[in-house]
């Protein structure tokens, strides 16, 4: 289609291009410049070039915010999906307490992170808690389940699918509704049990939904904040820093504006080549 | 519309506009008084006390009107205050760690105040007063008037320790039994004999009880050297050789909360923490409860804790002198009575303590005078802009690598030890 004025397209493009310019295309230019120099935000900054981006390397820092993100957000990516499913499949019928099942679910969805948080750290006490003593009344040995770095970030990663399922049901649920009952009829009739008709009907058709919930809770995992604020401050020995509170860690209370803008520029990166690479997929099954 | 309706409803229509115009008009009680802000960081009990001293401030006299805000705890408030210093939108006054002010006093942006009037003769305690808490702090410009000071002590359940017929443990050898003794699986839970926050005030405390110092007399940061080495292996010792010592979950004041929490709720029998919960625990506590100075090893040493009150040079004039007349005020012998006696710090004015003596207070509250009479054997902090930075990126993260996963201490701080010197 041809636009009757030469300029129309981008004339309306202004307003969205000026927003991604003023509030993260210019703060990003900024970051990047700032991740060249030292600066405590008191002192005068000093150039120091790639130096902050050698020290997060040479510490480790980067492959450690990098490593810890990206296995918490699988963890919560994978669970949330699953149990979102499950959930959903599982309650995609009429009843009251199928009802008041989906509404407990996705309640966990609508409490805040502080809420959820305090919660668990009570209920993941490693001698009092409800978890371990559950743990302990089965015969298996009870963990320090926040306090341990070899189970840490898995802990926070199991309480943000908590958190997340329900709303993973919920886009589900609306999903499955939208596939015509006369496809399972015509299948039933042909013979198809229920898992056959749950391959080859209800997931195809249910592949939209998957790609948004995984995208969506793609971006909450690693927008993950609070959760780590709250539980454990990064803690124990750094296990569960993510990337956004490593940033927060190094210019809050490290005082180092030029580090932090560096996690920030490869942060910016890595979240650039993930979309890029959700894009190219996309396109190809398109195509296919 | 008629012409009286469309009156009515301009005349209602400018009712807000009224109200509006009024409510600026109104100053209320803060009236043509100089006005400061002031950021602080006490919360619970130790805000409820500042409320009440500025309330009575503004009651006193009317010159000065302070507008306090919290900012949450130190490390939060400090975050937030350089930020603002950096926007150009610092309050009059804030407080800060004793480790921060030669970080902040070396980057010019706290104000010298030996030229404000009566600075000279505030009648302080010189160990909680710049002079006494920095090697070399008297020889400095006047930047920091102490308030809300402390020092570590222990806290002991009385009645576990009866029943395991324990008296106050006074060094390290002694500590270590008491925890083995106290370490026990309780109607099906477990209590631990000790609980101590992983972090840079208790071991700089048990660093200078080893016998060692931050930092040399030329001034590199050592780490204490063997003393250091010795401190963060008593650690290990107790979290993983005897398990009787539990690293409390979370990181900086995360782990103080969980520490007391876990005391009051009878789940470690002997704790060390800070003077200034003393009050919160004794209103607490529902087992006897004793305080006692942390035990020695080689000597006694402890360092100060709390905070200064400090003002911002990037503050208005007046806006400073306004704070500077609230600041001289809170730590005049009265106020500073009664937030010490209210939460557990100690009084920072000569007078303050003499006063306390006479009225026989420190009889009737013996646990108050433990962190007063451990000032005999304070440690002074270096004057060191940089110890801040190796505080919070150097040691606080090799202890946790040190005492959660065993890290071996002697190589660890020697790592810390070139990262500290490292530009």
């Amino acid at each position: 289609m041809k636009p009757n004025k030469k300029y129309g397209p981008y004339a309306m493009l202004v307003p969205t291009l000026g927003l991604l310019g003023i509030f993260f295309l210019y703060p990003l230019f900024v970051a990047a410049r700032q991740s060249l120099y030292s600066w405590d935000l008191l002192t005068p900054p000093a150039y120091v070039g790639w130096s902050n981006y050698a020290a997060l390397w040479q510490k480790g820092e980067l492959a450690r915010a990098f490593r810890n993100t990206l296995l918490y957000s699988s963890v919560v990516v994978a669970g949330s999906m699953a149990l979102g499913l499950a959930f959903a499949v599982a309650l995609d019928r009429p009843g009251k307490i199928v009802s008041f099942v989906r509404s407990a679910v996705f309640s966990a969805y609508v409490i805040s992170w502080v809420a959820v948080a305090l919660l668990f750290m009570w209920l993941l006490d490693r001698d009092a808690g409800l978890v371990s003593r559950l743990v302990r009344a089965v015969g298996l040995p009870a963990r320090s389940w926040l306090g341990d770095p070899h189970v840490a970030l898995y802990t926070l990663a199991a309480v943000s699918v908590w958190k997340i399922t329900g709303y993973a049901m919920v886009i589900f649920l609306a999903g499955l509704q939208d596939i015509p009952p006369a496809l399972h009829e015509a299948a039933a009739l042909d013979g198809a049990n229920r898992l056959v008709r749950f391959l080859r009907i209800t997931w195809p058709l249910l592949r939209p939904s998957a790609v948004f919930v995984a995208t969506t809770s793609l971006i909450m995992s690693f927008q993950a904040f609070d959760v780590v604020r709250i539980m454990t401050q990064g803690g124990p020995v750094h296990s569960t820093e993510l990337f956004v509170y490593a940033i927060y860690e190094q210019i809050f209370m490290n005082l180092r504006v030029g580090r932090a803008s560096a996690l920030v520029v490869v942060y910016s990166g890595l979240i650039l080549a993930l979309t890029l690479l959700q894009l190219r997929a996309w396109r190809e099954r398109r195509v296919a | 519309m008629s012409g009286r309706a469309s009156r009515r409803s301009v005349v209602v229509g400018s009712l807000p506009l009224a109200l509006l115009s009024a409510c600026r008009s109104w100053e209320g009680p803060r009236g043509n008084r100089s006005r400061a802000a002031f950021w602080y960081s006490y919360g619970g009990k130790n805000r409820e006390v500042l409320e009440r001293l500025i309330g009575r401030f503004h009651g006193e006299q009317a010159s000065t009107w302070i507008d306090a805000t919290f900012q949450g705890d130190y490390f939060e408030a400090l975050a937030k205050l350089r930020t603002s210093i950096a926007a150009r939108a610092a309050p009059a006054m804030s407080h800060v760690v004793a480790e921060v002010v030669p970080y902040l006093a070396e980057a010019g942006v706290l104000e010298p105040l030996d030229g404000y009037p009566g600075a000279s003769e505030l009648d302080l305690i010189a160990g909680l007063a710049q002079g006494g808490s920095y090697s070399g702090g008297s020889e400095r410009p006047l930047v920091a008037i102490p308030f809300n000071r402390s020092t570590p002590i222990m806290y002991m359940n009385g009645e576990l320790l009866d029943r395991a017929g324990l008296g106050t443990p006074a060094d390290w050898t002694e500590l270590r039994h008491a925890a083995k003794e106290l370490t026990r699986v309780r109607d099906g839970d477990k209590v631990w004999g000790f609980e101590c926050p992983v972090s840079w005030w208790f071991w700089v405390a048990m660093v200078g009880a080893a016998g060692g110092k931050l930092v040399d007399d030329i001034g590199r940061v050592t780490l204490g050297g063997d003393a250091g080495v010795r401190a963060l292996d008593f650690w290990q010792t107790l979290v993983h050789r005897d398990r009787v010592m539990r690293p409390p979950l979370g990181r900086d004041y995360n782990a103080w909360q969980v520490t007391m929490q876990d005391f009051l709720s009878g789940r470690s029998a002997i704790i060390w923490s800070s003077t200034a919960f003393l009050r919160y625990v004794e209103e607490n506590a529902r087992f006897p409860v004793r305080v006692a100075a942390l035990p020695g090893d080689v000597k006694r040493s402890v360092p100060t804790g709390g905070t200064f009150f400090v003002l911002l040079r990037g503050a208005p004039e007046a806006e400073k002198r306004a704070a500077w007349e609230f600041l001289k005020w809170m730590v005049m012998p009265r106020q500073t009575i009664e937030w010490s006696t209210s939460t557990g710090y100690l009084p920072v004015a000569h007078s303050a303590v003499a006063e306390l003596e006479a009225s026989g207070y420190y009889v009737a509250h013996p646990s108050d005078r433990v962190a007063l009479e451990q000032l005999e054997s304070v440690e002074p902090w270096p004057w060191s802009p940089t110890l801040f930075r190796v505080q919070r990126e150097i040691v606080d993260p090799l202890l946790e690598d040190a005492v959660i996963e065993g890290a071996g201490a002697a190589d660890a701080l020697e790592t810390a030890r070139r990262e500290a010197s490292a530009p």
